[in-house]
């Protein structure tokens, strides 16, 4: 009993930390943009397909398929960044969410152009078995996504409050007018946090992938829609948030799918959200990004 | 017309529905992502009423309409005052919650030696209605869009009507709205009671013209699409939600012009599109600018 609880937990905490890894990414287009990007998810998507791609064709180690998996998904993000969100910086917000979800529909169709079955093995990220503790078994996966959504966290704060780039981030996010007026590139600004949020989504994406062992035309928009739910349960806009929302939602997942079942899991998490979403509580609604 | 024409019109028609639904919110200032779950529901409800209940498809529409109205007042009660991504982000995890609610829904029962009725996951069969009356796709290709024309005029009156200049002045600036005595939040909640009637009327008639309906047949792919033909066909007019779904479903799957590529030609036109029209195809400029050159 206490044993399934602790089990639960643990493996909550480690789905939780590459959802976390997603919200991270949809947080920093967020709070810099004030956009939403449906095409994230498909960016990951067609990262992971390349690298499965690559894999396919020669057999590389998984350090490789994670740069070829980071450079296709920048290079995804930067091109949604061009086409959908620098031409409408200061105009309708639907205008670039639609375009975005248009974006979206190409990406996952260029990648299963590529890759059309409907499901392909990807190499494992670690081969053995799981890790006994005082009987609970830790996946050694769920360590190293754990040890990543960390790392990525620390990296990011080290750029925000550490660099001059990161100055310029958070003036933006602060007000993008008067960043401009004080001689900040805001476009430039803007498709650096795109290219920045991309990467973070690719180390996601290829975690993810590995984990599972297997890429999934679904990829897309699971990784979109597990961003978002992340990202909302956490507070919109704050990078600490954005964790702390990953690992609700994974810890959410894990114990109402072992009490309530996979069908019931599912609706406990849009119920919490909409009920959260419904009460509005003052810490949904913090618009500060960092 | 051979089967495919008539099938593809059909579909035209059908997802016409939802994206005028998704277009009267967008007047009126909120973005839906969660229309698909009142088609759902209208589909779900009016298949029931008459394959199970055996009522007459005019009144099981009726019904359907008045669940679809009654189910969008539920959600919209407690969301309508939340903005922009956090009402997007609200109805679609209603609209999520009300997939999964059709998922664990079984009720079946023996018609004829048959089960018939809702079975979960594996759906809803033998909604035989309009078989059973005799009726033929192209009688039903003239219901479908009979009823979607019936709908366009009167939405195309009440928009330009006092009603109209109300729903796009709560939509562009809800403040001075308010200030000029307009009641916003009792407004919208009609707006998207009507929306959710409307989404449910065509859902009625897809089930009807599938006889086969499943859950994922509402998930959210369908409230994005709806939602973004209404933007591409323009937010001048009602007949933009039209004119975005002709496009897509009817011009580009319907043609099989690109073949497989058809989303890699299509996604990037409706960007580029977007740059240059943020408010569709037909927006208000060009309306005005019809309207002025045609009366």
């Amino acid at each position: 009993m206490l044993l399934d609880l602790a089990q639960n937990t643990l493996d909550g905490l480690g789905a939780g930390a590459s959802y976390a890894l997603l919200a991270l990414g949809f947080t920093l287009i967020f709070g810099v943009l004030r956009r939403m990007n449906l095409s994230f998810g498909p960016a990951i998507m067609l990262g992971c397909y390349a690298a499965t791609w690559v894999n396919l064709n020669f057999q590389a180690n998984l350090l490789l398929l994670a740069v070829v998996a980071l450079a296709a998904t920048t290079l995804a993000g930067v091109y949604v960044e061009r086409l959908c969100f620098a031409p409408h910086r200061r105009g309708s917000a639907i205008a670039a969410m639609v375009a975005s979800f248009a974006l979206w529909m190409q990406l996952e169709e260029l990648a299963t152009a590529f890759l059309p079955r409907h499901l392909y093995a990807f190499p494992p990220l670690y081969a053995g078995g799981p890790l006994e503790l005082a009987g609970l078994s830790l996946r050694v996966e769920a360590i190293v996504m754990t040890v990543a959504a960390a790392g990525a966290c620390a990296l990011l704060y080290a750029i925000l409050y550490r660099s001059r780039f990161g100055l310029a981030v958070r003036a933006v996010i602060d007000s993008s007018t008067a960043a401009e007026l004080s001689g900040i590139n805001v476009p430039r600004v803007f498709a650096a946090v795109f290219a920045l949020a991309s990467a973070i989504g690719a180390l996601a994406g290829i975690l993810i992938a590995s984990a599972h062992e297997q890429v999934t035309p679904m990829l897309g928009m699971w990784s979109t829609l597990k961003g978002l739910a992340a990202m909302m349960l956490g507070g919109l806009g704050s990078l600490p948030g954005a964790v702390a929302g990953g690992l609700a939602l994974g810890l959410l997942e894990s114990h109402s799918q072992w009490y309530l079942g996979p069908q019931f899991r599912d609706l406990t998490i849009y119920l919490v959200l909409f009920a959260l979403l419904a009460l509005n509580p003052r810490w949904m609604t913090t618009r500060s990004a960092s | 017309m051979d089967d495919y024409a008539i099938g593809v019109l059909t579909n035209v028609g059908l997802v016409s529905f939802v994206a005028l639904s998704a277009y009267l919110l967008l007047l009126a200032g909120e973005m839906s992502f969660g229309q698909q779950a009142f088609f759902g529901v209208g589909a779900y409800a009016g298949g029931m009423l008459t394959a199970m209940a055996g009522l007459p498809l005019p009144l099981a529409a009726l019904g359907a309409m008045a669940l679809g109205a009654a189910a969008a007042l539920l959600v919209a009660l407690p969301t309508l005052r939340l903005k922009g991504l956090y009402f997007a982000m609200a109805t679609l995890a209603a609209a999520e919650m009300m997939r999964i609610l059709f998922e664990l829904l079984h009720l079946q029962r023996e018609i004829d030696g048959e089960p018939v009725g809702p079975d979960g996951t594996q759906g809803f069969r033998g909604i035989r209605w309009v078989l059973e009356h005799g009726i033929e796709p192209e009688g039903y290709l003239i219901l479908v869009w009979g009823v979607l024309l019936a709908v366009l005029v009167i939405v195309l009156f009440l928009e330009n009507s006092k009603l109209g200049a109300t729903l796009r002045a709560v939509g562009a600036d809800p403040e001075l709205a308010a200030s000029l005595g307009v009641s916003v939040e009792r407004f919208k909640l009609g707006v998207a009671a009507a929306a959710g009637a409307l989404a449910a009327l065509g859902g009625v008639l897809y089930a009807h013209h599938n006889t086969y309906i499943e859950p994922r047949n509402f998930d959210i792919m369908l409230g994005v699409h709806s939602l973004a033909y209404a933007l591409i066909g323009g937010l001048g007019t009602a007949l933009g939600p039209l004119a975005g779904a002709a496009l897509d479903v009817g011009l580009l799957e319907g043609t099989r012009l690109f073949g497989g590529a058809r989303m890699i030609v299509f996604g990037g036109l409706v960007a580029l599109l977007l740059v240059f029209r943020p408010r569709g195809l037909l927006d208000e400029k060009v309306v005005h600018w019809l309207r002025a050159r045609f009366s």
